[in-house]
C-alpha cells in the first residue's frame, strides 16, 4: 500500500524575449501550494513572486507567505539554492522553499533546453558538451547551478 | 513511499523533463532507516551528460536516512564518475521519507488539538483546511527538538517575521 506521495510539478512560460514566467505546485497528502515567479531573463532576476499556502497543518502556515515576498530581486545562480533554504525555508515553509528550488532550477533547464533542441533542428550532429560550455560562456553564473550530468 | 512488508520501505523518486529522465528507487529498513538495496535508472539523457551509476548504487547500501546524509551522497555521486542529477534525486528520496515518518506525528497533533481555520483570514470560497493544529498544540509540539527545528511554525519564527 502507498503510505506517502509527493508531486511537484512545474511549468515554464516565455514572455516576450526578456521575462519567463514560472508557475510550480506541490501537492502531499498534507500539503498543497502554489507559487509563481516572473523572473527577467538576460539579468537571471526575479522581478516578482507569489505564493499561497493552499492546505496545511498550522494556523501559522499562511504567515511564510509574506516571507518569501523577500525574494524579489534575488538573482539565479550557485548561492540561490542556500538562500532560498536559509531565508525563506527555514524563517517561512521548507516545504514552498522546496518548491521554489525546483521552480527556479528547472526555469533554467527549460530555457537551456529550448534553446538546445532549436540548435540540433539546425545541426543534428551537435556536439552537447560543446553547447553546453557555450551556454555557460553566455550565463556564467549558471555554471553549477543548472547541474546537467 | 510504499511499505513492502512489516519493516521494510520503499521510496522511489522521478524526475521527468523533455531531456531527462531518471528514477531512484531505495529500499530502507524500519526503524533503523539504513538502506539495504539501491535502484538507480537514467531512463531517457538526451544530452548523455549523467555518468554511470551503477557504482554509485551499491555504495548507497548500508547509509542511515538521518542527520549527516547530504554530505554522504554528495561525497558517493559527486567524485568524477557521479551525476550530480542522480544525488539531487537520491536525496529527495531520503527527505520523503523524513517527510513520511512525520506525517502521523502531524496528523494525531490535528486530532488531537486541531481547531477550525478561521475562514475569514482566508481569500477562496473554498478551503482545502478542515481543521489545522491549534496555537496550543503548536507550543506544546515547539518543545520538541526534532520539531522545532524542523519547522519555522514550531520555531516561532514565522510569528516573529509577521510582526515586524
Amino acid at each position: 500500500m502507498l503510505a506517502y506521495s509527493r508531486t511537484i510539478s512545474v511549468g515554464v512560460q516565455k514572455q516576450g524575449e526578456d521575462r519567463r514566467v514560472v508557475s510550480g505546485i506541490l501537492e502531499d497528502e498534507l500539503y498543497a501550494m502554489a507559487i509563481e515567479l516572473a523572473i527577467h531573463w538576460p539579468t537571471l532576476t526575479i522581478e516578482a513572486l507569489q505564493t499561497r499556502m493552499k492546505r496545511f497543518t498550522t494556523a501559522r502556515c499562511p504567515l511564510a507567505e509574506s516571507v518569501f515576498a523577500q525574494a524579489a530581486g534575488w538573482k539565479l545562480g550557485l548561492d540561490l539554492d542556500g538562500k532560498i533554504k536559509k531565508e525563506l525555508g527555514r524563517k517561512g515553509c521548507r516545504h514552498m522553499a522546496t518548491l521554489m528550488i525546483e521552480c527556479c532550477r528547472n526555469l533554467v533547464r527549460a530555457e537551456f533546453s529550448r534553446e538546445f533542441i532549436s540548435a540540433r533542428e539546425k545541426d543534428q550532429d551537435i556536439d552537447a558538451g560543446a553547447f553546453v560550455d557555450r551556454f555557460y560562456s553566455r550565463y556564467p553564473d549558471l555554471k553549477g547551478y543548472l547541474r546537467l550530468q | 513511499m510504499e511499505e513492502l512488508e512489516p519493516g521494510l520501505w520503499q521510496v522511489t523518486t522521478r524526475y521527468d523533463d523533455n531531456l531527462f529522465s531518471a528514477q531512484v528507487m531505495l529500499d530502507v529498513r524500519f526503524p533503523t532507516l539504513d538502506i539495504v538495496r539501491a535502484d538507480l535508472t537514467v531512463r531517457r539523457d538526451v544530452l548523455r551528460l549523467a555518468k554511470d551509476s551503477t557504482i554509485s548504487a551499491e555504495n548507497l547500501i548500508g547509509i542511515r536516512i538521518g542527520p549527516g546524509m547530504t554530505q554522504i551522497v554528495r561525497g558517493i555521486f559527486e567524485g568524477s564518475s557521479g551525476s550530480n542529477r542522480l544525488t539531487d534525486l537520491t536525496l529527495e528520496a531520503m527527505e520523503m521519507l523524513i517527510n513520511a515518518l512525520t506525517v502521523p506525528e502531524l496528523r494525531k497533533a490535528v486530532n488531537a488539538g486541531g481547531v477550525a481555520l478561521d475562514r475569514e483570514k482566508e481569500d477562496s470560497q473554498i478551503s482545502l483546511n478542515d481543521k489545522v493544529i491549534g496555537g496550543d498544540m503548536v507550543e506544546l509540539m515547539a518543545q520538541n527538538p526534532r520539531l522545532k527545528d524542523s519547522c519555522a511554525a514550531f520555531s516561532g519564527l514565522l510569528e516573529k517575521a509577521s510582526s515586524k
